[in-house]
């Protein structure tokens, strides 16, 4: 085991433990604080799996803004105090967790057994630069389409989330 | 070397799962959004291994995709639950039975 | 010739056919004009055949009708001198009477049903007529009854009229049984049932088959014919129309028994018992009826006893092998009888339907015409010299006397008293009811009649006067319609009498007439007490023939039928009713059973839990349509998770 892989364990560890901690909170807050640290342990792994850039923009797009955004609406719509409904937690959990578990058995199973599985990784470092090239060079189209949804995005958003305005 | 690809793929899909996981067994809007989340990421990350696997930035390219679109989508779909629940003053998911039979 | 003869058929019957059909949807007067153009052209055709055909005999077959296995019977036509001269008359007589009967009915609502019946009629009396297959005569023989029947209870809503209606068809039915076992034994025997086929082939017969075969025939025209002792339908008939009586009971239907005879003659002469027996029936019956008809009251009915009388001679004519003097008796017969027949209708109409002569009265004065046509039609009745009946009924008596069997003598003084009579009892009706009586009806009590029915008199009471002319036994017409039937076989154009023995009893006769004709004048000229009771009610019964027949076969199938009827109510229908309750018990309980066990139980449950079943399916189905998102993506992760194992199953390839 190589430092490096080492690392990777580490992070993916921590990850996990996030997720399921986020996952099982019942306090919206506490929930997505949890995801906030998923996320920088993904970033992190991002910089391992040789993507530098991606980390960046991990810890700014996901971390910075999403959960941020996360948090606002909670905090807005001050779900805090919300009642809390009392947890049928074998019929509301069960479901899912024995599906889910079933689709990560056989996922495990099939990725174990594949040989195109094995190789390891090699250690490399996507340069910015390169990166940059490769985005607007061969993907300018998505790369405008995906500002275009944003722009749509922002547009939806503000005014679904308008509300009720005065009336002219 | 770092690990093998398929530990990679291995860790995405175990994010994967707790992501839909969570988008199912939850009652609140908010953690069914957050559930999304946690798979678009799971899917980021997957992605991420095969770029390195392959030596591609196609990979690395798509991920940005992935993040955009789903900035895009938490926007959107945050602003329907606060519109939603400035309508009926609940997050509950369960209350939103208009289209039972 | 062959279309005259169809046209001859058909305009009669297509006239009727209309009438019946689409009658209603005509107005009254183009009615009654359609049913006597039916007549009318028939009687052109008849006139045209008779003419074109010269005394030529044509065999015609219109349609080959049945064929079964080996009985071939083909609507054909054997249109002889004979039928000719039938022919004619028929739609002749029936013409005029037609015309009448457009004024005679004229208040009556059911022309239409009249008319219909009365064309009917006369087209099934032209087949007769001219029919060449007896079983085409038979169809018209059996329509002919049936129009008679019709006609006689056409006022069938008095039950006394649709009973003697009856009465008319149930006779004349017994008599056509004869016929019927007459076509059975002449399809044995003959395996053709055409009369020239039969007529050429009898000789072949032995004596005691051609003897039955006659004596069937015979039993065939005493039905039709109202001969003894088949008598007493046609009084009885009286209660019909008076037209339908001037037709059906003068002219028409009571001559076509002996009109068949004569058909079949070479066969009937084959048999001189038959021979005999035929002229002996004439010979009684021609008395018998003359007896009852002197005490009548009714004037219909005494014509209609006439006319029992008047067939009787023709009947005798034919059992004395004389075809000529018969059908030269039925020609004079049918012109005068109808005569009267429609003038005392005339009678009748004006005096509000008084039948009764004894009540009638001042009818010289009031109703000169009709009186003059009775006088004529009186006259003739009553074989006065040189009048039209008087030839005719002394050519067949002259031939009855001729016979060389003594038994013929007997019948000649039978008929001879019947001779007798006849002045006395048609000139009685003239003499009673023309009379001047003081209490009688005036001119205010006469009803109005209309002037048609006085005019189509006296054609027919021209040629009754004149028609002696056909067959005179001497001088310029000697023998002419003789000799114009003499083509058809069997017939005597002269009878062959000496002479001297011609003009004894011709001056004989016509003495004999002119003598009670002014005695019966002499008796009524005052009012008389009449005969004694016993014997008027006697003769008025007719010898109390119907009273014995109604005793002795009415009663007792009345009785018979009422038993019967209470045997089946009473016996049957009760002991069915038990029957079926007893039956019944059982099986209701075994239906009970049935019903709760096995029905209710069983089937009812079966259904019933099936449908629940369906419906837990249903609502179980239902349980994930729940409009919740939570729901909708666990959905979402089961068919993910379903995905996957899938795609690895095949990665292993399972």
């Amino acid at each position: 085991m190589t430092l490096c892989g080492a690392l990777f364990y580490l992070l993916g560890g921590i990850t996990v433990l996030a997720t399921v901690l986020a996952v099982t909170r019942r306090n919206l807050v506490h929930a997505v604080v949890y995801l906030t640290i998923s996320f920088f342990a993904t970033a992190a792994l991002f910089y391992l799996l040789g993507a530098p850039f991606l980390a960046a923009l991990e810890v700014i797009i996901y971390a910075g803004a999403i959960m941020v955004l996360f948090l606002f609406i909670v905090m807005m719509l001050q779900l805090e105090g919300v009642r809390k409904a009392p947890a049928a937690l074998l019929r509301q959990w069960l479901p899912g967790v024995l599906l889910g578990a079933v689709t990560l058995a056989v996922t495990v199973a099939v990725l174990l057994s594949v040989p195109g599985g094995r190789p390891g990784l090699a250690t490399a470092m996507a340069a910015p630069r390169q990166f940059g090239r490769v985005l607007f060079e061969q993907y300018w189209l998505p790369v405008e389409i995906a500002s275009f949804l944003l722009l749509v995005a922002l547009v939806g958003a503000l005014y679904l989330g308008r509300g009720e305005g005065p009336r002219p | 070397m770092i690990v093998p690809y398929s530990h990679v793929l291995i860790l995405a899909g175990l994010l994967f799962v707790l992501g839909a996981v969570c988008a199912a067994a939850r009652r609140n809007l908010i953690m069914i959004l957050i559930g999304v989340e946690i798979m678009l990421n799971a899917a980021g990350l997957a992605l991420v291994g095969a770029s390195l696997r392959w030596h591609e930035l196609s990979g690395q390219a798509f991920v940005i995709f992935i993040m955009a679109v789903a900035a895009a989508e938490v926007s959107v779909g945050l602003a329907l639950i606060v519109h939603c629940q400035r309508r009926t003053a609940s997050v509950d998911a369960n209350s939103y039975d208009l289209m039972k039979g | 010739m062959e279309t005259l003869l169809l046209l001859l058929l058909l305009f009669p019957l297509a006239t009727a056919a209309v009438n019946a059909l689409a009658g209603g949807r005509l107005p009254r007067r183009a009615a009654e004009a359609l049913a006597c153009a039916g007549v009318l052209g028939a009687l052109a055709m008849a006139a045209a055949a008779l003419i074109l055909a010269g005394r030529q005999v044509f065999d015609v077959t219109f349609l080959s009708w049945i064929r079964v296995g080996g009985f071939r019977a083909a609507m054909s036509v054997h249109y002889d001198p004979l039928a000719a001269v039938m022919a004619l008359m028929v739609t002749f007589v029936a013409s005029l009477i037609h015309l009448y009967s457009v004024a005679f009915m004229r208040e009556d609502e059911d022309y239409r049903r009249y008319f219909c019946y009365l064309n009917f009629f006369v087209f099934a009396m032209l087949v007769i007529t001219l029919a060449d297959n007896l079983l085409f005569v038979y169809l018209g023989w059996e329509g002919v009854g049936f129009c008679s029947y019709a006609l006689i209870g056409f006022w069938y809503r008095d039950p006394a009229n649709a009973t003697a209606g009856r009465k008319a068809f149930m006779l004349t039915r017994i008599g056509d049984v004869g016929f019927g076992v007459a076509l059975a034994l002449f399809f044995y025997l003959f395996q053709n049932l055409s009369i020239t086929h039969i007529n050429a082939h009898a000789a072949a017969l032995s004596p005691a088959l051609a003897t039955t075969l006659a004596l069937l025939l015979l039993w065939a025209a005493a039905g039709k014919s109202a001969q003894l002792p088949l008598t007493v339908w046609l009084p009885d008939a009286m209660r019909g129309p008076t037209p339908v009586s001037a037709l059906i009971h003068a002219a028409t239907m009571v001559t076509a028994g002996v009109y068949l005879l004569m058909r079949l003659f070479p066969l009937v002469m084959l048999s001189p018992l038959a021979l005999k027996v035929i002229a002996g029936v004439g010979a009684v019956t021609a008395l018998y009826a003359g007896l009852a008809a002197c005490v009548q009251w009714d004037v219909k009915k005494s014509l209609a006893y006439s006319t029992i009388s008047q067939v009787g001679y023709m009947v005798l004519a034919v059992g004395a092998a004389d075809i000529v003097g018969g059908m030269f008796h039925l020609l004079s017969h049918a012109f005068f009888k109808a005569l009267l027949f429609m003038a005392a209708g005339v009678m009748i109409q004006a005096l509000a339907e008084e039948h009764n002569i004894f009540k009638m009265g001042n009818l010289r004065r009031l109703m000169p015409g009709v009186a003059l046509l009775f006088l004529g039609g009186s006259l003739c009745l009553s074989a006065f010299p040189l009048l039209g009946g008087f030839f005719s009924k002394d050519r067949i008596l002259l031939a009855t006397f001729l016979h060389p069997e003594w038994s013929y003598r007997l019948f000649w003084g039978l008929a001879a008293l019947g001779a007798l009579l006849t002045p006395f009892y048609s000139m009685r009706l003239y003499f009673v009811a023309f009379r001047e009586r003081p209490g009688g009806p005036e001119a205010q009590d006469l009803r109005r009649t209309p002037k048609l029915m006085v005019w189509v008199l006296w054609p027919l009471v021209v040629l009754a006067l004149f028609d002696g002319l056909l067959n005179l036994p001497g001088g310029i017409g000697k023998n002419f319609l003789g000799h114009y039937l003499a083509v058809v076989p069997g017939t005597r154009p002269d009878l062959g009498a000496p002479p001297a023995l011609e003009w004894v009893m011709g001056l004989g006769s016509a003495g004999a007439v002119v003598l009670v004709t002014w005695l019966t004048y002499a008796y009524y000229r005052r009012p008389r007490r009449g005969l004694r009771p016993w014997l008027n009610e006697l003769l008025f019964e007719a010898f109390y023939l119907d009273r014995l027949y109604l005793a002795a076969v009415v009663r007792p199938c009345q009785r018979l039928s009422a038993f019967l009827w209470r045997a089946d109510e009473g016996g049957l229908d009760q002991g069915l009713e038990r029957l079926a309750l007893a039956l019944f018990r059982p099986y209701r309980r075994f239906a009970g059973f049935l019903w709760t066990k096995f029905d209710e139980l069983v089937l009812d449950q079966a259904l019933v839990r099936a449908a629940e079943g369906l419906l837990g399916v249903s609502r179980g189905l239902g349980f994930w349509t729940t409009g919740r998102v939570t729901t909708y993506l666990k959905m979402l992760l089961l068919g993910l998770t379903g995905f996957l194992v899938a795609l690895a199953l095949r990665w292993y390839g399972w």
